[in-house]
């Protein structure tokens, strides 16, 4: 993927995992609920993978959103 | 057509119920997911859903004059991130959690787990030892001292200032009046120390730096450092006491995590699911709302109980069980959403370190029982000793 609006003409329909970066504090536990979704990078910062978010995956992405302790993280399913 | 809440009688904040308040989460849970409680003028939230929904719905339960059980203590608190609601509330949090997050955490994680293995090493090479004293306070005050740069006189006061500024959230009963005095000394310490007061290289010094190069308002530096100090201090010390009645009562579970140390995270939200260091908390509700068929009228009181969200059987299988492999990270026991306990990852990281070190160095171990004054806020043993340890 080049670019993060390339990304999301890609997966545009689809539903996506969402950051809230004013909210986010890295504290990491949607990462560990969903490694394969989401990362945090060397200096901390999360990354989100992007994936497609069918069957599995989407359960899994609602359980990262879930374990936020923040609530920074939504699934959007536009 | 929606129904008034349930009502019952009982005194939120009597002594027979904060030092085991279980049983009556249960029988209030049991009521059901809204309680009022005409004693405390509150409406009791006591099921998870009802709660989790509440702490991430902060435009209908607002934390404006409302996290505190009296009036003195809400405008004391006025204009902190911990009584504000977004949009005013998001700066303000961002600049409490900066120093705190994981990331910026980074740099100390080595130094709190080389700490909490001497410690606990020399405890339990000692063979008995008090482990509220000893353990649960000694840890938590030498980290956060060292955290924000606290010398000499501070570092002694603490104690008693963190304790006072929790236990003053409560309603307007002896033990809030007796604490009022100690928090003020903590308040009027916080508007007046400077960055010299603090040591050099701390995050506390960092804050004062950031104010100087304005990226932080005026004043706001001692706010920051009076919320690490309040809120950093007594609900780590009840958790770390907890880590250690739970197993010495579970000695299956400690085995466990022994033999087992990728356990050790799991073990530490079961510890906070298992005993909430916080008994209850504030919010206003800014409309009238319903809440699980039943109306709160706009502008009622919450009281949010955490501990007994994190017992609700609706949420938890078999929640009166402590199983250390559960891993329960959505307990509530942090709060959530916005207002979501902005040194969480401080706390794990102690938590964590302080279980480790017990798995690492320790064997087995017997306690006493645990004594447990009551106290409006933080649910907290104050004595605990430990016995025939064996040194691993």
């Amino acid at each position: 993927m080049s670019s993060p609006r390339e990304a999301q003409t890609l997966d545009g329909w689809g539903p996506r995992i969402e950051v809230d970066r004013t909210r986010c504090e890295g504290h990491g536990l949607c990462a560990r609920t969903a490694p394969e979704l989401l990362h945090l990078d060397q200096i901390g910062e999360l990354v989100i993978n992007g994936r497609e978010l069918g069957g599995e995956a989407l359960d899994k992405a609602r359980a990262a959103v879930r374990a936020c302790p923040v609530a920074a993280l939504r699934l959007s399913e536009a | 057509m929606a129904n008034s809440p349930a009502v019952s009688n009982i005194d939120l904040f009597a002594d027979e119920i904060l030092v085991d308040p279980y049983p009556t989460y249960k029988a209030l849970r049991d009521t059901a997911a809204v309680v009022h409680l005409p004693a405390n003028d509150v409406y009791a939230l006591t099921r998870y859903s009802a709660i989790r929904g509440a702490l991430g719905d902060s435009s209908t339960f607002s934390s404006v004059k409302a996290i505190g059980f009296n009036p003195a203590v809400n405008e004391a608190l006025q204009g902190t991130s911990l009584a504000s609601d977004p949009p005013a509330h998001t700066p303000l949090r961002a600049t409490l959690a900066a120093n705190l997050t994981p990331r910026k955490l980074r740099s100390i994680e080595e130094q709190i787990n080389g700490k909490a293995e001497a410690l606990v090493r020399k405890l339990a090479a000692s063979g008995s030892f008090e482990a509220i004293d000893e353990l649960a306070r000694a840890f938590p005050l030498e980290i956060v001292a060292d955290l924000i740069g606290f010398t000499g006189q501070v570092k002694a006061n603490m104690l008693r200032w963190g304790q006072a500024a929790m236990e003053v959230i409560g309603p307007m009963n002896p033990r809030t009046s007796e604490s009022f005095p100690i928090a003020g000394e903590l308040y009027g310490w916080c508007n007046q120390v400077t960055a010299n007061d603090l040591a050099e290289g701390s995050v506390g010094r960092g804050i004062f730096d950031a104010q100087a190069r304005g990226e932080i308002p005026a004043g706001s530096a001692g706010h920051i450092i009076h919320q690490y100090l309040g809120g950093g201090i007594d609900t780590t010390i009840a958790s770390i006491g907890n880590i250690v009645a739970l197993f010495g009562r579970h000695p299956d579970q400690f085995e466990r995590v022994r033999k087992d140390p990728s356990l050790v995270r799991a073990a530490f939200n079961e510890v906070l699911r298992y005993y909430a260091p916080i008994h209850a908390w504030g919010r206003r509700v800014s409309r009238t709302v319903e809440i699980d068929g039943a109306t709160v009228p706009e502008g009622a009181h919450i009281a949010i109980l955490f501990g007994a969200g994190n017992r609700d059987e609706r949420h938890y299988e078999n929640p009166d069980v402590f199983d250390v492999t559960r891993d329960p990270t959505d307990h509530l026991s942090f709060g959530y959403g916005p207002h979501g306990c902005a040194g969480q990852g401080l706390a794990r990281l102690e938590g964590h370190a302080v279980i480790a070190a017990l798995a690492k160095h320790v064997r087995s171990f017997k306690i006493a029982n645990a004594e447990k004054k009551p106290s409006n806020i933080t649910q907290c043993i104050d004595k605990l000793q430990v016995c025939d340890v064996v040194a691993a």
